[in-house]
């Protein structure tokens, strides 16, 4: 049978009403295992209901009051809960003292849970209060008024936490030290006390809201001064007993741990303090020590315990700044030491040894800066640093800056010439790639350009490209590097030979229609190019030269071919370039002839043996107009091959000499080249090369100069000088010296003038 | 679709009602919330049968509408509106009429509150204080001294 209806208490009397209620609500404080009952709880909210809304309300209204409103009973209740709770309260902190460490997390937690699900019943059953007398207090801005939920929190605060949480807060600490040290605890615990913490956050102006103020100070500030302490004196000891590769191991580790302890019981709150404390105490405090390490381990190569540093030091302020000039001038001394290597082994060597040289060290440490350094662009730049002095400034380069982009040309024209051992193309391609890895670090852009240029129009008039492909992706990749202007030359190069070959074709075409019978059986077959002089790096001949009949008739014919289509144009042959085959029919025991590959000056000299088979050396200069420069050492080339042979025998060429067709020649090959090129020629190629480089730095800088002036027209000298450098900095590394003499000589020929003071002015 | 709970009228009567209907009270939502549903009637130790009854007939119409969310309806409280339904449910003699307002406010359903209370606005408004006394059943117990005084510190509000 269920219990009859509570008597509700008279309406009108605070003591009956109170005592009733106090009844009730102690039931719901201390004994809420058992229940509370339906009738027992409408017959508390009906009582407060009933006071609320008793008649003195209507007596205390009496009269003429101010206009507000009616006034609202309730405010006995509120303080006689208020009261009631500190009793309570009063109770629970007298029963805390008998407890200490984990068994007194226990009772706080325990208290606290009864506590505040009481609070919620209280909270319903006075939920008349709050609806009128609360909330009309709070509207008319009464500080200390709560609603009754909020009243509890206040009260526990006030009367039970404030004189219980460094306690409590003891105990916490005391459990995560252990912890810490490695011992299972209940984590539980903790997060119910943190839990409570901040729950107990107020927010003055808005009960509904809470705030974090109670918890930072009372948990979170103990909390991070005992892990600053705990680290302290943990990596203090560690570092005096272990390595540091060992101590960056726990550090990390204990990092990790802290992270992961937020998410396990902590607030979130906490998570950027926590954090900033232990990287201030584990990484900060030992970064010297850990920097000096930074060396040690980049001469190990341990790339694990160098991005395990890296990982470290990247997360506090300014950790890595001391590494990066470190990284870099231990990056330039494994370049110059690997230079230092192939200088050693003379002067003769193969300039892709020197290139796989730079390349090396540049690769070995782009993967450090990738795989260990997260390629962070800091340190990228320091190997980009490192790189441009030891490509631009080693061993090699000491005579000359310009050696390194000379060897970078050479490197590449071995790879593009015809014969390269790169096989596949996807190889060659990668290997272009990796050129201009270096060619990025070149600072003689220039010199480059000039070595490259006078290559490629080799490559391309001996038609000994491995590719037009390669060529194209090397010019575009150039290209892209440098600017159009850089490679402009280099592409009408390219399109001069695409010309040539419709060239060659119309004049097929042409020939098959102008010549007789007669032309054609003494008709030389022949391929010609035209070169734009303005674009070819190409000499004119450094010697006169009659060329034999057959090929002169040959050369007019195209020559009168070319004029008819581009009427006043100026043709130059360039004879030192052009190459022939001829057959030799006059040898004995030849079932098949031979045939000699040899340049146009070469074929001038054995053509002349067709009308008789000894010539003296004058009467070979006479027929040919060669100068001895160019044709002693071809004659040496025949001698050396047998094609002719002198008298007296042995001797060398010169006036004395006389030679002789040798019938008797033999040779292992049917083609036999004899075209070969002379080492003195190269050498003095490389010489006019670098003349010419400095004659254009000179023209370079000058331009450079009137397009500045001319465009500024007024300028100061040191500003004129800065802008120069700007401009042409990225073709090479230009001397202020050199600058300030070619302003001289543009004055002098009065492009631009000195006014007063430093300013120079621009002479329209 | 929802289950039943009994309700015992201050008179000792017992109605059935959907509990849908009856958690239109805070009071007995926030019971059933902290007690769960033991099958036992609920008594309702201040409403009577008849009372009873209107405030159940006035939820079960309501039932579905959106529980308004405490203080953001202040366009509904600012009107006397009244919707059409509840104009024609409130048609009651003044005793009921009040009775209703005084459970409303007891169960804690505020929609019913205010729609009380704008009944009641409206009998009053556009009367003179003699025919709102009428209408009432109010008794004048104001010396003429200070029905002066009042109508004086009231004149803001007239015209």
């Amino acid at each position: 049978m269920p219990p009859a209806m509570p008597q509700t208490p008279h309406k009108d009397d605070l003591e009956e009403t109170w005592s009733f209620l106090e009844a009730g609500i102690n039931s719901v404080m201390l004994k809420l295992e058992e229940g509370v009952d339906m009738k027992t709880y409408m017959a508390l909210y009906t009582a407060v209901h009933n006071f609320c809304t008793s008649q003195k309300a209507v007596a205390n209204n009496q009269g003429l009051q101010a206009h507000r409103g009616a006034h609202l009973l309730g405010e006995e209740l509120y303080k006689l809960l208020g009261e009631y709770l500190s009793r309570h309260l009063a109770v629970v902190l007298n029963e805390s003292k008998g407890h200490a460490e984990e068994a007194l997390l226990g009772f706080y937690i325990r208290e606290w849970t009864r506590f505040t699900t009481a609070a919620k019943y209280v909270n319903h059953l006075f939920s008349y209060l709050n609806r009128h007398w609360v909330k009309r207090e709070i509207d008319e801005g009464k500080k200390n008024v709560y609603d009754v939920y909020t009243l509890h929190l206040v009260k526990w605060k006030d009367d039970f936490f404030e004189n219980v949480h460094a306690k409590v807060m003891d105990a916490v600490l005391n459990l995560i030290e252990k912890q810490r040290n490695g011992e299972t605890i209940e984590q539980s615990q903790i997060k119910s006390i943190v839990d409570s913490f901040v729950s107990l956050g107020l927010d003055e102006n808005d009960s509904k809201k809470s705030t974090l103020e109670v918890y930072r100070q009372y948990f979170q500030r103990p909390f991070i001064d005992a892990t600053r302490t705990y680290y302290e004196n943990e990596s203090r000891q560690f570092v005096a007993e272990n390595s540091v590769v060992e101590y960056m191991k726990k550090a990390e580790a204990r990092l990790d741990e802290e992270k992961a302890r937020v998410g396990l019981y902590l607030h979130q709150d906490v998570a950027k303090t926590l954090t900033e404390t232990c990287l201030d105490v584990l990484v900060t405090a030992h970064s010297t020590l850990l920097r000096d390490e930074f060396q040690i381990l980049l001469d190990n190569e341990r790339q694990e315990d160098l991005a395990r540093m890296y990982r470290l030091l990247s997360r506090i302020k300014e950790g890595l700044d001391p590494l990066r000039s470190t990284f870099e001038n231990h990056v330039r001394r494994a370049g110059l030491a690997a230079v230092e290597k192939v200088a050693s082994e003379g002067d003769s060597f193969e300039p892709k040894l020197y290139v796989d040289a730079l390349l090396q060290v540049h690769t070995r440490y782009q993967n450090l800066v990738d795989d260990a350094f997260n390629g962070e662009s800091e340190f990228v730049r320091s190997l980009d640093n490192a790189c441009r002095e030891f490509v631009n400034r080693n061993r090699i380069c000491k005579t000359a800056t310009t050696k390194s982009p000379e060897l970078l040309a050479r490197y590449t024209d071995s790879l593009l010439k015809k014969g390269s051992k790169a096989a596949e193309e996807s190889e060659l391609e990668e290997m272009l790639v990796q050129i201009m890895t270096v060619f990025k670090y070149i600072e003689d852009k220039d010199v480059f350009q000039k070595f490259y240029s006078k290559m490629l129009a080799k490559r391309l008039v001996h038609v000994s490209s491995v590719s037009d492909d390669a060529e194209t992706s090397m010019i575009s990749k150039l290209k892209e590097a440098c600017g159009f202007e850089y490679t402009n030359k280099l592409q009408r190069m390219f399109q001069d030979i695409q010309i040539s070959k419709d060239l060659n074709a119309s004049y097929k075409d042409w020939q098959d229609k102008v010549l007789d019978d007669d032309d054609r059986k003494r008709m030389v077959d022949a391929h010609y190019q035209v070169l734009g002089t303005g674009f070819w790096p190409l000499q004119p001949p450094t010697s006169d030269f009659t060329a034999p009949i057959e090929i002169n008739r040959t050369a007019e014919r195209f020559q009168k071919f070319y004029f008819d289509k581009h009427n006043g144009r100026k043709l130059t042959w360039l004879w030192q370039l052009c190459k022939g085959e001829v057959k030799a029919n006059y040898i004995k025991n030849a079932k098949v002839p031979y045939t000699f590959q040899v340049s146009t000056y070469q074929m001038g000299i054995l053509l002349l043996f067709n009308e008789a088979d000894t010539f003296s050396y004058s009467d070979i200069q006479k027929a040919t107009n060669l100068v001895p420069e160019i044709l002693d050492p071809n004659l040496s080339i025949f001698l050396k091959a047998k094609v002719l042979t002198s008298s007296p025998e042995g001797a060398k060429p010169e006036p004395s000499t006389t030679f002789s067709l040798n019938y008797n020649f033999k040779n292992k090959k049917i083609k036999v080249n004899l075209n070969i090129q002379i080492k003195s020629e190269q050498k003095v190629e490389t010489e006019d090369t670098h003349k010419t480089i400095e004659e254009d730095r000179k023209l370079l800088l000058q331009s450079a100069i009137v397009r500045i002036m001319k465009s500024r027209k007024k300028m100061k000298h040191v500003q004129l000088v800065n802008e120069v450098i700007q401009q042409v900095k990225s073709r090479f590394p230009p001397k202020v010296q050199d600058i300030k003499k070619n302003i001289e000589a543009l004055m002098e020929k009065d492009y631009i003038e000195r006014l007063d003071g430093d300013e120079i002015s621009y002479i329209a | 679709m929802s289950s039943q709970i009994t309700l015992t009228s201050s008179d000792g009567i017992d109605i059935s009602v959907d509990r849908v209907v009856a958690e239109r009270s805070v009071l007995i939502k926030n019971m059933l919330e902290d007690l769960g549903d033991s099958g036992e009637a609920i008594p309702i130790p201040n409403v009577n049968e008849a009372v009873l009854k209107k405030v159940i007939e006035w939820c079960e119409h309501h039932k579905n509408d959106p529980q308004s969310a405490s203080d953001d309806d202040d366009n509904r409280r600012k009107t006397t509106d009244i919707e059409e339904w509840d104009q024609k449910f409130m048609q009651v003699d003044q005793e009921m009429l009040f009775e209703i307002i005084l459970a409303a406010n007891y169960l804690d359903i505020k929609a019913l509150l205010d729609v009380g209370c704008k009944t009641v606005a409206n009998m009053i408004k556009g009367k003179s204080p003699e025919e709102i006394r009428k209408t009432f059943n109010i008794q004048n117990d104001f010396t003429p001294e200070e029905e002066d005084q009042i109508r004086r510190e009231n004149e803001w509000a007239e015209e």
